[in-house]
Order: structure tokens, then C-alpha cells, then sequence
């Protein structure tokens, strides 16, 4: 009898300890966070995933904190108001500034984060929308399309940049892309072995779903954007990287007409291209180590070119084989196409009830 | 030291594999309940910091939730007669965005108004195998 109560305690003992030990892909942990003017969702699995989701934080709002363009002490901020005067930058701001640079060139202009003081001009920045005069953005147009900011220059031990008197930049396209960057490292550092992170609209598929199979991660339909779960199609993504941007997200009407916030830096005016949305996808070792922060710029870049110059570079990008930075591609278009690139087709399912047509780019 | 006694099972053995199985089955039993049983959860939080947890089954509100200068009000809906959700009725913020949201049904679903820095986010339910994991745009 003795032996029986013995063994049931040792069993009760065993099973009880079974419990307190989670299997990695139980221990999750998933924190919401209003940051970079955008609602973010941060999912982490493994033993360290609390720790890792609050670094994830942590690193987001350290990044805010210097690229905010509405905090008058942030260092992105004293380069708008510095006059011409070089001013002191981090090593975040200083990568951000060369890399804005990279994609500026690469995309033929399309991405330029001196387009700020346009954006300015319609709204976009405070929220108070108007439609400006043409006077007033040929004026500004000068300081976009002049010469774009000068670095680094090495000062004293410290890296300065300038920009020309009256010129303003704006880093919203590529400063989530690069926080996801830097949240990629921060899970390595916590062993995570999956997350879900979800940007405002830039998303990082880390690792699997826990029952093995890739994330599914839905495009939202623009035609119908205020809807919840109206997709034009989902993605099946693994170790993944995707950014969309399109016309749809934010936008103001006047006079029967509706302006949306992605400024074409060569007229000033809403990007007017055929297409609704660009969804651009990219492995974690792509995009010359920052991938994140190419998926961003490059959405907002071929949104502005449209479809034909869009594929146009894709195919440039591509055919440049390890000297590229390979991507690939989701379009929607005004006239009821999507279309997706064919090393990403078996990973998009297009949604049957959206009215889609589907066409693959051939190889 | 005594030598070991000869080992063979007797029938207090075979009780102690019995009561083993029972409550391994039991365990078994009570954590894939716990998993799914959950109902269907509004957690409202508030500059990020967790206010409320509405249980949408018995919660009809309205609620109202005041925030960096702006007011909203939430509302229990249900659909079908099975549905319960809940939509964000009125807000006196700028962009509306919160209100255009429209109701969410489904766990992982949420509404976001950013003036108010409000996040209305549907936690619990039962698990949908065609939901989504992320929504880009």
C-alpha cells in the first residue's frame, strides 16, 4: 500500500512538473504598440518571447524617438530646422540618409524623402488636408528635386549632414522597414524561433507558424479598404519580409475628388499610376542586409512608377543576379488585375469572392 | 543491505497504471478544453496600457472611453443571432478612422484610433483555421 501512494506521488510529482514546462511554441507573448503614427502587433513564441517582445518595443521606440518628424527634439527634426547648418546624426539616422540615398538613385527619383515639405503642403503631416496651389508646389518642387542633402561629412569625431535652406525630409517610407530590420536582430538574440510582426502594413514573417506551415498574411482589397478581412489575395510566407503601400491607406476629398498621400516627387501631386496597391516581398537575407527597409522604400517607390516601369525594375533587379537585391512583387490594379511575379505565384492564393483577375508575369 | 525482493506486477501495480492513464487522459482532456474554451474577449487598451477585458457573450455595453483629448464609444453587436462583436459607435477624433472600421467578429480582428491612442482588439473564441495571421495595407 505504501508503494502505492509512493508511486502516485512520484507520478503526480512528474506530471506536475511536465505542466510548468512549456514547449517553446506555447510560450507566446503578444504586446500592441502605437508607434511611428501606426497600431503595431508584436507576437514572439519561445521561452524568451516576453523579453523579446518588449526589446521589439524597446528598439521601435528608440527609433521614433530620432526619426519622429512631429518631436521638435528628435535628430531628424533639428536637420529640418537647421537652416543649412550640418547637424550631428546617429548611426541610425546616418544609414537611413545613405540607404535613402541608394533608393533614390536605383528607382530613377521615385523614393525621395526630400518630398516632406510637398507632403507638408497637402496636410499629410498634421492631418489639416488641403489641396495647394500650383504656385505654391512649383516652389516646393525646387527644393525636391535640387540637390538632396549633403554627407557625411566628419566633424570632430561625429558624423554631420546638411541639407539647403528650406529643405525638409521625411523618412515615414522607409523607417518601418528599417524597425523591422533591427527587430530581426533583436529576436536572434532571444533564441526566437518564430514571430508574427506586424508593423502597420510592414510585415515580418519570422520562421513558421507553429504547426510547421509558412504565416498566411493577407493583402487588403483597396477597393474595398474599409472593410476588415477583404483581401485581394493572401501570401504564404516563411522568414519573410512584406510591405504594401497603396493610395487607399490615407487620403482626403475635395471638391468630388479624392487626393491620397503618396506624392509623386516629380509633380507634386497623388501618385496617379493605374495601380491601388504594391505589395513588395523579400527573404531575410536579401535587400544588401537591410531588406525591411528595401520592401519599404521600393512599395512606395513602384506605386509611384506604375505597372510598367514597376516590372520594368523588378526584371532590372533580377537579372543583376547577386549584385541585385531580389524582390518580388504583388500589383493591384485600377482595372481589376492582380499581378504577382512567378517566383512568388505559388505562395499567393488570389481571394476567389474579390473579382480579381490574376495574371503571373512571365519568367 | 536487504536484497532487492523478486519483481513481479501484482494487482496493485496494474491500479497505479490505471490511476496514471486516468489522470494523464484527464490532464490531457482539461488543457485542450482550456485551449478553446475561452470566449470570445474585447480587450480595450488605452496608451497601450489594458483597461478592460469584455466578455463579448454577456457584454452589450455601450462604453465610453476618453483619451489624449478625444471620446469614443463602444458598442456590443451581434450577427446572425450567433456573432458577437462589437464597433466603435460614435468618436469625436479627426479621422474617423476608428468609426469606418466598421464591427469586428473574429478573434485577432481590432480597431485602432490613433488620436485617441485607443486599440480595441478581439481576443478568445473559437479558432478560425482560414484566419489570417497578419493584414498588410
Amino acid at each position: 500500500m505504501r508503494r502505492l501512494a509512493v508511486s502516485i506521488l512520484l507520478t503526480a510529482l512528474l506530471l506536475s512538473g511536465c505542466g510548468a514546462q512549456m514547449s517553446p511554441d506555447e510560450a507566446q507573448e503578444s504586446i500592441q504598440v502605437l508607434a511611428m503614427d501606426t497600431a503595431m502587433l508584436i507576437t514572439t513564441y519561445g521561452e524568451r518571447s516576453p523579453a523579446a517582445a518588449y526589446a521589439c518595443e524597446d528598439a521601435i521606440r528608440d527609433l521614433e524617438k530620432q526619426l519622429s518628424r512631429t518631436d521638435p527634439d528628435s535628430e531628424v527634426s533639428r536637420l529640418n530646422a537647421s537652416a543649412g547648418e550640418p547637424v550631428e546624426v546617429g548611426e541610425d539616422l546616418g544609414v537611413l540618409l545613405e540607404l535613402a540615398k541608394y533608393y533614390h538613385g536605383s528607382t530613377g527619383g521615385a523614393f525621395n524623402i526630400a518630398v516632406a515639405p510637398v507632403v507638408s503642403a497637402w496636410g499629410f503631416t498634421e492631418d489639416s488636408f488641403q489641396v495647394p496651389s500650383q504656385a505654391e508646389l512649383d516652389g516646393l518642387l525646387e527644393l525636391v528635386q535640387g540637390p538632396s542633402y549633403i554627407g557625411p561629412r566628419s566633424s570632430g569625431g561625429t558624423i554631420c549632414y546638411s541639407l539647403g535652406p528650406g529643405q525638409a525630409i521625411d523618412l515615414g517610407g522607409i523607417a518601418k522597414g528599417y524597425a523591422a530590420d533591427k527587430i530581426v536582430k533583436v529576436l536572434q538574440e532571444h533564441d526566437v524561433p518564430r514571430a508574427n510582426i506586424n508593423l502597420g502594413g510592414n510585415v515580418l514573417a519570422y520562421g513558421d507558424r507553429p504547426d510547421g506551415t509558412p504565416w498566411r498574411v493577407g493583402i487588403q482589397d483597396p477597393a474595398r479598404a474599409d472593410e476588415q478581412n477583404a483581401f485581394a489575395g493572401v501570401l504564404a510566407l516563411t522568414d519573410s519580409f512584406a510591405v504594401t503601400s497603396g493610395g487607399y491607406q490615407r487620403y482626403f476629398e475635395e471638391g468630388g475628388k479624392r487626393y491620397h498621400h503618396i506624392i509623386d516627387p516629380s509633380t507634386g501631386y497623388p501618385a496617379d499610376s493605374g495601380l491601388t496597391s504594391v505589395t513588395v516581398v523579400a527573404g531575410l537575407g536579401g535587400g544588401d542586409g537591410f531588406p525591411g527597409t528595401m520592401c519599404d522604400a521600393y512599395s512606395t517607390a513602384l506605386f509611384i512608377m506604375g505597372e510598367e516601369q514597376a516590372l520594368a525594375f523588378w526584371r532590372d533587379e533580377t537579372q543583376r543576379g547577386e549584385q541585385g537585391c531580389p524582390f518580388e512583387l504583388v500589383l493591384v490594379t485600377e482595372d481589376g488585375r492582380v499581378v504577382v511575379t512567378p517566383s512568388l505565384a505559388d505562395r499567393f492564393t488570389l481571394e476567389e469572392t474579390s473579382g480579381y483577375t490574376l495574371e503571373v508575369v512571365p519568367s | 543491505m536487504r536484497p532487492s525482493p523478486k519483481l513481479r506486477p501484482t494487482a496493485w501495480d496494474g491500479l497505479v497504471v490505471l490511476c496514471v492513464a486516468a489522470l494523464a487522459l484527464g490532464l490531457a482532456f482539461f488543457q485542450w478544453r482550456g485551449g478553446t474554451s475561452e470566449a470570445l474577449t474585447a480587450v480595450v487598451s488605452v496608451d497601450g496600457t489594458e483597461v478592460d477585458r469584455l466578455d463579448l457573450e454577456h457584454w452589450e455595453g455601450p462604453q465610453v472611453y476618453t483619451n489624449n483629448g478625444y471620446t469614443l464609444t463602444l458598442s456590443g453587436i451581434r450577427h446572425n443571432d450567433t456573432e458577437n462583436g462589437v464597433w466603435v459607435a460614435e468618436s469625436d477624433c479627426p479621422t474617423q478612422d476608428c468609426v469606418r472600421t466598421g464591427a469586428i467578429f473574429r478573434s485577432g480582428q481590432s480597431i485602432v484610433c490613433l488620436p485617441a491612442r485607443i486599440i480595441i482588439r478581439l481576443e478568445g473564441g473559437t479558432p478560425d483555421p482560414d484566419a489570417v495571421d497578419a493584414v498588410l495595407g
